[in-house]
């Protein structure tokens, strides 16, 4: 049934096609990717016996016309998922997603599967990341509906996509934003309300013998509220999130006992003018892991998540400045209590929230002055600072853990996770050279960010990149880097040869050796030849273990060596 | 794998029917929060359109290739550049900071819910068009060093 629906959609849009005089023709959009791999050795460096061979396939097709646009994905991963992806993928080879939508300059209405995003994503975000494995789409309708071209409302009703599968919950959602600045006649001012609500219904079916049906909420909900201003070259933006009391969930086991609600505050501010910018983002956060089930929280793949809560650093390009990446931590954890032998009561500390920022500054040195040179000089500074929160158990002589509350200070913290400071020059020496410095100083807990056998890491990076051009579209990047610290692996050196053959052809060679401890290196030689709209890669090399991050999500990933073919096109 | 073999043929075979591709219309708003439609923009005049994020190296290799040579191939040949930024609401908040401290003079356009990239359905950034009355002309996606010289010789060709 839906393979000939399929069919007589293709046949519709063939024939309208073939009509070169049709003015009012529709508008065909495909995209393809396809990443296959091939793997040779393990994270063990022992040779790969069976399930060597991985693919993960889309292809995207996206109809316009007139008011209408259709789409429809199709995903293929076969005859297993690439290495580090869900198991949940295997072999599956079908359509993922498909929509139909209406828009107009008041009224846009989608039925099928949509991505959606309220305010900075702490209430709600459903989106597709192929690199991460993450695509939590939302399968229902959605209706937005400018009341006025100041005022925006959008309603929605669905259940979110689980591997091929859906979420056992419903899910609705309100947002609504105001751009008051045209309203009240502001000229060079700015300034917007959003406020949002999202609901989640999942009922509650016990597998515990001898459960005893609390009074357990089915229902979850998250609220949002947020103001925008700008004027000249000032800006702020302020959100506050509160998400209503649920059950504890320790590894996928739901706990009886007190329920916990969360919130999070929000807070970017930024001033800039030409040649020069500075902007802070600030985040208080508690409790605010949000999932389709709630069983999935804390899932090694991103699964059923329902919002989106990255971790709030600098973005690095370089392969030893991802060696320790921040991530963000939403969850409260309840391990390190226990009831103490003598008293009888509960004894220990509960680990939630988040608390901190970051600040970026960009300045160009002009041209022709001391610092600026011939060409100007651009300096990029970053500084983060990320702990958690101070909490304090109430004691009210409880004598079970799973009853246990506690009290969270505003702007105290007890430990350390993350803080950092990143500086990046570019420079251009001539017409065909060019190099950026980047300098970066960390200090990353291991031990509370990634597990109890690990210490804290303090570390100072180094890397030097430089380009030359040598005319038609031919060029030369080479980089080295060096990250030097006396904890963990100790110290790394890496290296990048990047040759431009033309615009269209290049060859690359990279290596991060931990000569420090292991002596492992971790290399990628390859070509990739790009035309218009299409690109292929070839590579073959040895991953590192650790974490893939992309946007501020990451997840963990096990070494491996094998060859990789990457093919993306698009017409 | 049957089902996949037939969509795969049916979508191959309009791979040779569409050949110029409409640009979609998508209006986003700029960095003084006002609204630009790039269709309407391009029927004035030929633009260049590049889609970036603070967090995309190659990209910001590309805007400051392009910002070295902007002035002169204004003057020379009306070549002008509307960069989009597909940073979502993580960083976006960089976006104007960085563009004012890198003193880029291009007008920058949010594309926040990366609505407008998934219309114009391509996988990653930096991604270059060249639009003229609301119709794709030129396309290149990637950046290497000196590909921008490519770009300013297209668009003078295209602007014959």
């Amino acid at each position: 049934m839906k393979n000939i629906f399929l069919i007589a959609v293709f046949l519709f849009v063939f024939t309208s096609q073939a009509q070169e005089n049709n003015q009012n023709k529709g508008t065909l959009n495909v995209g393809i990717e396809s990443n296959i791999q091939y793997l040779l050795f393990d994270e063990l460096d022992n040779p790969v016996t069976n399930d060597n061979f991985r693919s993960n396939n889309y292809v995207n097709i996206n109809y316009d016309i007139q008011k209408f646009s259709f789409g429809v994905q199709a995903e293929g991963y076969a005859p297993k998922a690439l290495l580090n992806y869900s198991p949940s993928y295997d072999k599956q080879i079908a359509f993922a997603t498909a929509f139909a939508k209406y828009k107009t300059s008041k009224i846009e209405a989608t039925v099928g599967h949509f991505y959606e995003q309220f305010g900075s994503g702490l209430t709600l975000r459903s989106w597709e990341d192929r690199q991460l494995g993450i695509n939590n789409a939302l399968l229902g309708a959605r209706v937005k509906y400018n009341i006025t071209s100041d005022i925006e409302l959008t309603a929605l009703a669905a259940r979110q996509r689980y591997g091929f599968k859906l979420s056992e919950s419903n899910i609705y959602g309100f947002n609504s934003e105001l751009n008051l600045s045209n309203m009240f006649n502001y000229e060079k001012t700015g300034l917007n309300i959003g406020l949002s609500f999202v609901g989640k219904d999942e009922p509650y079916v016990s597998t515990t013998p001898g459960f005893i049906g609390k009074d357990f909420p089915n229902y979850v909900y998250t609220t949002s509220t947020r103001v925008g201003f700008n004027q000249g070259g000032i800006y702020a933006n302020a959100e506050y999130v509160y998400k209503s009391k649920d059950v504890r969930i320790e590894s996928g086991l739901v706990h009886e006992g007190a329920k916990f609600d969360g919130n999070a505050a929000l807070l970017t501010l930024g001033y800039s003018k030409k040649g020069m910018g500075i902007s802070g983002t600030f985040r208080r956060m508690e409790n605010m892991s949000f999932y389709s089930e709630r069983t999935a929280s804390g899932n090694l793949y991103n699964e059923q998540i329902m919002n989106y809560i990255p971790g709030l650093t600098k973005q690095h390009d370089y392969s030893l400045t991802n060696i320790y990446v921040y991530v963000a931590q939403p969850l409260a954890d309840f391990s390190n209590l226990s009831v103490d032998a003598d008293t009888g009561k509960v004894t220990g500390k509960v680990k939630d929230g988040e608390l901190g920022g970051q600040i970026d500054f960009y300045y160009k040195f002009k041209k022709k002055s001391t610092l600026g040179g011939k060409y100007g000089t651009k300096l990029a500074v970053n500084f983060s600072h990320w702990t958690d929160l101070y909490t304090t158990l109430k004691q009210e002589g409880q004598t079970n853990i799973y009853d246990t509350n506690y009290t969270t200070d505003l702007l105290n913290y007890r430990t350390l996770y993350y803080r950092d400071l990143n500086i990046e020059v570019r420079k251009k020496w001539s017409k065909k050279v060019s190099s950026i410095f980047s300098y970066v100083n960390l200090f990353y807990n291991q031990n509370k960010l990634e597990g109890a056998e690990y210490g804290t890491v303090d570390a100072n990076i180094f890397v030097a990149e430089s380009t030359y051009k040598l005319g038609h579209g031919r060029a030369v990047r080479a980089e080295i880097q060096h990250l030097w610290t006396v904890n963990d692996k100790k110290n790394w050196a890496a290296g990048t040869l990047e040759f431009n053959a033309s615009t269209k052809l290049a060859f690359f060679g990279t290596d991060m050796y931990n000569y420090g401890t292991t002596g492992n290196h971790y290399y990628n030689f390859g070509a990739s030849y790009t035309k218009s709209k299409t690109r292929v890669a070839l590579s073959y090399g040895k991953q590192r273990d650790g974490l893939l991050c992309v946007g501020g999500v990451c997840r963990v990933v096990q070494a491996a060596t094998g060859l990789n073919l990457n093919f993306v096109t698009s017409f | 794998m049957k089902n996949t073999f037939i969509l795969f043929l049916f979508v191959l075979t309009f791979s040779f029917v569409n050949a110029q591709k409409n640009y979609p219309n998508i209006t986003l708003k700029n960095l003084d929060g006002k609204d630009v439609n790039i269709v309407e923009r391009s029927k004035e005049k030929m633009i260049v359109v590049s889609f970036w994020a603070t967090w995309c190296g190659p990209c910001i290799q590309e805007l400051e290739a392009i910002a070295d040579s902007y002035e002169d191939v204004q003057d020379e040949m009306g070549f002008e550049l509307i960069s989009v930024s597909i940073d979502n609401s993580r960083s976006v908040s960089r976006v104007k900071p960085m563009v004012n401290g890198k003193d880029w003079d291009y007008e920058v356009l949010l594309d926040t819910n990366q609505e407008m990239k998934k219309a114009l359905n391509f996988s990653a950034p930096p991604y270059l068009l060249i639009i003229k009355d609301g119709k794709i002309l030129y396309t290149h996606s990637g950046y290497t060093p000196g590909s921008e010289d490519e770009v300013f010789e297209k668009f003078k060709e295209l602007s014959k």
